[in-house]
């Protein structure tokens, strides 16, 4: 959609402001920002990485990892809400406790989730929903993430309806609520509760332990963290410990606040100009990231390159990725894996040229789905205040000599 | 039998936690501009998170600086009294600010 259609819509749907915004200056998106510096020591059960945070932990995955279809336990990004998270959990004590409208509260032991319920496993991605937001300009409040809070992996667990199951759920229950481990500094602080309309929970949601066939990292929600496929990563609540069945919608902060964009066709609003009614970001777009080469790399003239990358969405299918290395004038399809992760798994993508000139080259990927949405230019992206969803084709420069 | 220890092996071990004791998340020393303000935002900022938190939210006007304080302090009930948040506004807008 080009600017002035969104100008039409917006001026249609009657946006209402918010009053002088925080923001000001004309959008002009750009591509994500790349290789930020590793940190050069390693947190527990981790490689060195991109260290945005300490406290609450913030760490990205840099652009090397995603020509691997499953991401690496030890490279996953890390992203939690809260200072305080518990440094140690002794698996033979830790209990769920599934509660509210069911016929029967029970709590469930590591060893009961293992052992009293089948075991499923889905691959899948998990994606920050501000990934990729250092493409905002103006910058939009938030965590700069380059494109790399974000990870592939196969996750075993049981499957949540089980779980729901075994309690029963009483007439009327509509609303679930889920909360982890970690905690603020003060008291009053709103705990990270996320919560989800039963009728956004299939039978693909699961309360999972294993991640890669390990425990799942500390830093990524050990012992037990909630699956879903396809949805942003800030309802795959971590260190899970509450299943709360409601009838109504409770109204939690980090429902209410956080991770949401304006509640139109387009999702974009403008800076001066901010929509006030907003709507949470639930399932991912269309995405995919070059793994190599990487920005402003060398390449060596007349050799065989092959460009590597990870390509999802959130739950369609990805059908193509097109590579173009002509600034977006033609495009070529590149070779995609066989698919048998499924559908919410990355699809691997690798295609193979000789560069045949000397100087800059500009190699851009682009995703397209079964259903033909593809992937828009960097800076055809709609500019919201959260800086959520950005899915711009992906661009890598490198020097050919 | 070799293959029998061996299977015996790999099911015990799954039963072991991969941590064992107690993980330790280190601390980052992010490069800080010293100037006024700064005993402000340690005291009262990096009582919940770091200073990363803050340099990467990215060059910001002051109207962001401020709807942030108000945000900490309204939604996430941190405790800083308004003359701390007016110089934690004005250290912010000073040294991360970018120049609106």
């Amino acid at each position: 959609m080009k600017r002035r259609d969104f100008f039409k819509t917006a001026a249609v749907v009657g946006v209402s402001t918010l009053g002088a915004s925080a923001f000001g200056g004309e959008v002009k998106m750009r591509q994500p920002i790349d290789n930020q510096p590793i940190l050069k020591f390693n947190f527990p059960e981790k490689r060195p990485m991109i260290t945005h945070s300490d406290r609450p932990p913030l760490l990205e995955a840099p652009r090397d990892v995603f020509t691997q279809a499953i991401t690496p336990n030890d490279e996953f990004f890390v992203r939690w809400h809260m200072p305080e998270i518990p440094t140690y959990i002794d698996p033979k004590k830790f209990i769920i406790s599934v509660n509210g409208l069911v016929e029967k509260d029970y709590i469930i032991t590591l060893d009961e989730l293992k052992h009293d319920f089948e075991q499923v496993e889905v691959t899948a991605v998990l994606q920050c929903g501000g990934n990729s937001r250092s493409a905002f300009v103006p910058i939009t409040g938030g965590v700069q993430w380059g494109s790399g809070a974000m990870g592939c992996a196969k996750w075993k667990g049981v499957r949540l309806s089980d779980l729901l199951h075994r309690a029963g759920l009483k007439d009327g229950a509509k609303w679930i609520g889920f909360n982890g481990m970690e905690t603020a500094a003060y008291y009053k602080t709103p705990g990270f509760v996320r919560e989800l309309n039963i009728d956004e929970l299939d039978d693909h949601v699961i309360v999972a332990y294993q991640m890669n066939g390990e425990d799942l990292p500390y830093l990524n929600g050990y012992p037990v963290r909630l699956v879903l496929p396809g949805y942003f990563s800030d309802s795959w609540v971590k260190m899970l410990k509450n299943i709360t069945v409601t009838s109504d919608y409770q109204h939690h902060f980090f429902m209410d606040e956080a991770y949401r964009v304006p509640d139109n066709i387009t999702e974009g609003e403008l800076p001066d100009n901010l929509v006030k009614k907003t709507k949470p970001i639930t399932r991912m777009n269309i995405k995919s990231v070059i793994g190599f080469p990487e920005d402003k790399s060398t390449i060596t003239i007349n050799s065989q390159l092959v460009v590597r990358g990870v390509a999802f969405d959130g739950g369609i299918g990805i059908q193509n990725v097109l590579i173009s290395l002509d600034g977006g004038t033609t495009w070529e399809a590149s070779l995609l894996d066989n698919d048998a992760r499924g559908r919410y798994a990355y699809r691997t993508f690798r295609f193979s040229f000789k560069p045949k000139t000397y100087g800059k080259l500009e190699i851009m990927a682009k995703a397209v789905d079964r259903f033909g949405h593809e992937q828009p230019f960097a800076q055809n992206v709609l500019w919201n205040h959260g800086g959520y969803k950005y899915n711009g084709i992906d661009i890598v420069t490198v020097e050919v000599i | 039998m070799r293959k029998i220890i061996l299977i015996t092996i790999l099911t015990i071990t799954s039963l072991f936690a991969q941590v064992k004791e107690n993980i330790e998340v280190p601390y980052v020393s992010y490069s800080i501009k010293m100037g006024k303000g700064f005993e402000e935002v340690n005291t009262n900022c990096l009582m919940c998170h770091s200073f990363g938190y803050i340099i990467n939210q990215g060059p910001q006007p002051r109207a962001f600086w401020r709807e942030k304080i108000i945000k900490m302090v309204d939604a996430f009930k941190a405790p800083i009294s308004d003359k701390d948040a007016k110089t934690i506004e004005n250290y912010l807008t000073t040294y991360y600010g970018n120049g609106k």
